[in-house]
């Protein structure tokens, strides 16, 4: 048999040509990605990049995430700088340090399709500022804070963006993808205010205009001081330095000035003390030393402390909280509270089932679907030119998503699985109005199905369109798999399969 | 084999000639009783459908261990707010992967008491949790419902513009939904003022042109309509203008379009027996099951639409002969969508309640929907060709 398409089956296998270079697929890659690298850790100085393929870690070869983690585990954590090798794609790259490079990790993907949070595993959060409405400038404020904070804090692979709803509210949404950072929560909630006071008098707050500069990931300046037991568990002090403005030293020293010195057990210091506050809750309180009454000094160390019910425990907490006064004092505050209205965190656990029965789900009902019209109108060739459209569509819309870099989430996937339905639908229109006998030429028995397939696209299209806006768009992902989908049907897909049926048919 | 067909449908013709208008008695009925129902279940629980967490505010917590959920639900139902649990397995070996426990404590005070209760800590690599607050939840839900609203509005009109005669009329019909549209979401602005200015204009030309042909007998009261609603925008709270909005689209739609009126009657139909349906069951709905709402409207005029072109349009043979060859090919087009859907929720029961959901609104809509259009709308259609043929002679 001569096959001979006609330009609109032409069309649909340059789509899925199209489509499956978009989706780009490979399965021979060994090894993990870099998602994402701490700016100014010692991984990034020694030159590692983000979206290097990591091969090989000391001796031992990675094939996947499970293989660098067990790599590193037995290195770290460690109390002297060790060495460690990474190989990648690109060259060797030698580290000396005493924490694991400060890297995110993930294995290759083996396709571009984006899968959402719902799949892979992750955090969303929406937040909103209490008791106000957001404009849209402050929203950007906000979001280029926490994205500062994000960056500073060390969490990459995050999404800020706003998002809106029907009355009129503005939120700010944040996604992470992979691991749920532990501290999120706080993170993206807190307001950030932090000021330090003598007495009622504020001498400076958290942000650049005071604070020209904060020492972190520097031993000598940054550091757990020491571990005390304490009450069943163990107390860590922390401390690092900062530098004050010329201003806030200058306003220090005037305060300072008038303050009287007395003698305490451990030496001399003022009267009063710094007090730290952060979201207006007390911190810490800080011993101010005699040398320092009226003196405009820029360098001031802020201390703190974390406990927990072992020493390792402590530690942790200690550089936790360090970190987290760190990131305040460097982003500044926000002039308003925030809510958080929605945080989901999402476990990667079931992601692989998940999407296994997502494909049986839709293989299954195109394969049914199939024979079912074989057993209806007992045509061999129509029921396989059903399958090879359901699929070519599914396969295009995909394709689609890999490109604009859509994140499938369940909304999605649930649109996806619509469209199988109306996609067959309207198939077996195209079929039925085809074999009917009536003295309508082919031709004109083909126009009939596409009129009501038009007509019946475009309830669908506007019966999709509120979802796009509704519900500060969580619901978004089915309207737009959806209308791709049934778009994609109505332009490429529904013409082919027209035509397949026409030579068939002739 | 065609003939045969033919033959057979000739025999039953005139049977269903006589009865056609008896068999709506049955989704008339079933429609009454829905909304009965509805009405009933509205002055019991203050709303028409329970919702569920995604829509009140709470905590779902997925938590992937082997645990015997009955016993969960009644050992913390005292210290969790509204407690249900889901039984999560896998769906070849039937092993359980895992509980989801749905209330509306908030995460942060869930999370305690299931840790105490399980004697471990819950993290990500045991748990998923997600958390709605009630502030975000409540206006999720008043915004999915005026999208159904919306939707079903634009279908409508999209439904008269394919079916209907009048192009003025069409053009005012889309004037009308999208002021309706501009009403239930407050913030397209500009797009107000403008449909406002255009309405009268808009009204006074329709009234020439409808003069103009032999369906006059209509140009005033509609008119009348239009008058009222745009003296009443001055007045009122604009969302009291809905209620006379949607009286005129209907009117315009009964009066000039009756098979576009059959379609949106139809479909209509399938979304209240559909939620009769789901309430009397017990379902929660949560913000999928709404969504699956408005995936119905798509999926419940295709056949209809399909029906009312092949008889409105026919090229041969009678009436019957074109609802029976509609009939076939709707059959063709709901059962496999029944199919995949049944495959689907099968599959999905085992892992996601908000996919199973979906698939289960659509499931009960679709068999509602065989009976809208096979019965409702092509009963409707028939009488209204009937009439027409009859007003021709």
């Amino acid at each position: 048999m001569k096959l001979k398409f006609t330009w609109r089956i032409w069309i649909l296998i340059f789509f899925i040509i199209l489509s499956i270079l978009a989706i780009g697929p490979h399965f021979s890659s060994k090894g993990v990605i870099i998602k994402s690298i701490q700016p100014n850790s010692t991984a990034f100085n020694e030159g590692l990049k983000t979206g290097q393929i990591i091969t090989q870690v000391n001796d031992a070869e990675i094939k996947n995430v499970e293989d660098y983690a067990k790599a590193i585990e037995e290195k770290f954590p460690s109390k002297d700088k060790i060495k460690t090798v990474i190989n990648t794609k690109d060259g060797q790259v030698i580290l000396f340090d005493n924490q694991p490079p400060q890297i995110t990790i993930s294995n290759i993907p083996r396709t571009r399709i984006n899968v959402g949070l719902d799949l892979q595993g992750g955090a969303r959060a929406l937040i909103k500022a209490k008791n106000k409405s957001l404009t849209s400038s402050e929203l950007d404020d906000l979001i280029a804070v926490t994205n500062n904070r994000m960056n500073v804090y060390g969490i990459s692979d995050v999404q800020v963006r706003p998002a809106s709803d029907l009355e009129g509210n503005n939120y700010m949404l944040i996604e992470v993808a992979g691991a749920t950072p532990k501290d999120l929560e706080e993170l993206i909630s807190k307001q950030g205010k932090f000021d330090a006071r003598i007495g009622n008098e504020t001498i400076f707050i958290g942000g650049q205009r005071d604070i020209t500069s904060v020492c972190r990931n520097d031993a000598t300046c940054a550091r757990i001081e020491q571990c005390t037991p304490q009450q069943g568990g163990f107390f860590c002090n922390f401390a690092f330095s900062i530098y004050l403005s010329e201003e806030s030293a200058q306003r220090h020293a005037d305060i300072t000035k008038n303050i009287p010195v007395e003698n305490t057990g451990q030496g001399r210091y003022l009267t009063q003390k710094l007090d730290l506050y952060l979201d207006d809750q007390l911190v810490d309180s800080l011993l101010i030393s005699e040398s320092l009454k009226g003196r405009a000094t820029t360098q001031i160390q802020i201390q703190g402390s974390g406990k927990g019910a072992t020493r390792d425990e402590a530690i942790k907490n200690a550089e936790e909280s360090m970190k987290k006064l760190q990131t305040v004092l460097i982003t500044g505050s926000l002039p308003y509270q925030l809510e958080i209205i929605k945080l989901d965190t999402i476990s990667p656990k079931l992601g692989d089932s998940f999407i296994f029965s997502i494909l049986l789900a839709g293989i299954a009902s195109i394969l049914l679907i199939s024979v079912f019209i074989f057993i209806r109108y007992r045509k061999i060739k129509e029921s396989l030119a059903v399958i090879l459209t359901s699929f070519s569509e599914i396969l295009i819309i995909l394709g689609i998503a890999s490109f604009i870099k859509w994140n499938l989430d369940l909304p999605s996937i649930a649109g996806i699985l619509a469209t199988i339905g109306t996609g067959v639908d309207q198939q077996i229109v195209i079929l039925d109005e085809s074999i009917q006998k009536n003295e309508l030429s082919l031709k004109q028995k083909m126009k009939r199905a596409l009129f009501i397939l038009v007509a019946t696209y475009f309830t669908a299209v506007v019966s999709l369109l509120p979802l796009m806006v509704a519900g500060a768009g969580l619901l978004k992902g089915f309207a737009v798999t959806s209308i791709i989908g049934i778009t994609v049907g109505i332009l490429i897909t529904r013409p082919a399969f027209a035509d397949m049926i026409k030579k068939i048919e002739e | 084999m065609e003939n045969q067909e033919i033959n057979k449908k000739t025999n039953f013709s005139p049977l269903y000639d006589k009865y056609h208008r008896i068999l709506l008695v049955i989704p008339i009925i079933l429609l009454i009783a829905s909304l009965l129902y509805l009405g009933l279940f509205y002055s019991k629980h203050s709303d028409i459908l329970i919702k569920d967490i995604s829509l009140t505010g709470g905590s779902s917590i997925t938590v992937y261990e082997k645990i015997d959920h009955n016993k969960l639900q009644q050992d913390l139902s005292s210290q969790l707010e509204d407690v249900e649990t889901t039984q999560i397995y896998d769906i070849v070996t039937r092993e359980q992967k895992g509980v989801i426990i749905a209330t509306k404590t908030p995460v942060d005070q869930a999370k305690p008491i299931l840790e105490k209760y399980l004697g471990y800590k819950l993290d990500e690599s045991n748990s998923s949790f997600e958390f709605t607050g009630a502030s975000l939840s409540s206006g999720f839900y008043d915004q999915l419902r005026k999208a159904v609203i919306v939707a079903f509005l634009l279908m409508s009109v999209v439904v008269f513009i394919v079916f209907g005669e009048s192009l003025l009329l069409k053009v005012y019909s889309i004037i009308l939904t999208l002021f309706s549209v501009n009403i239930l979401f407050s913030n397209l602005g500009s797009v107000h003022s403008l449909i406002i200015f255009l309405l009268l204009p808009i009204s006074i030309l329709s009234l020439i042109f409808l003069s103009s042909k032999n369906k006059s007998k209509y140009k005033w009261p509609i008119f009348f309509i239009f008058l009222v609603i745009y003296i009443l925008q001055f007045f009122v709270s604009i969302s009291i203008l809905l209620i006379p909005l949607a009286i005129a689209l209907a009117a315009i739609y009964l009066f000039f379009s009756v098979p576009s009126l059959a379609v949106i009657l139809s479909a209509f139909a399938d979304m209240a027996m559909t939620l009769a349906v789901i309430d009397y069951l017990g379902m929660k709905v949560s913000s999928a099951g709404i969504v699956a709402f408005l995936m119905l409207i798509g999926y419940s005029v295709d056949t209809d639409i399909m029906l009312t072109n092949r008889v409105l349009k026919r090229t041969s043979g009678t009436v019957n002969h074109q609802i029976w060859s509609a009939f076939k090919t709707g059959m063709s087009m709901t059962l496999p969508a029944m199919v995949a859907v049944i495959v689907s929720l099968t599959i999905t029961k085992s892992l996601s309640p908000v996919l199973s959901q979906i698939f289960t609104v659509i499931l009960i809509g679709l068999f509602f929907d065989i009976l809208n259009t096979w019965i409702t709308n092509t009963s409707l259609l028939k009488w209204y060709i009937e009439r027409t043929q009859r007003n021709k002679k």
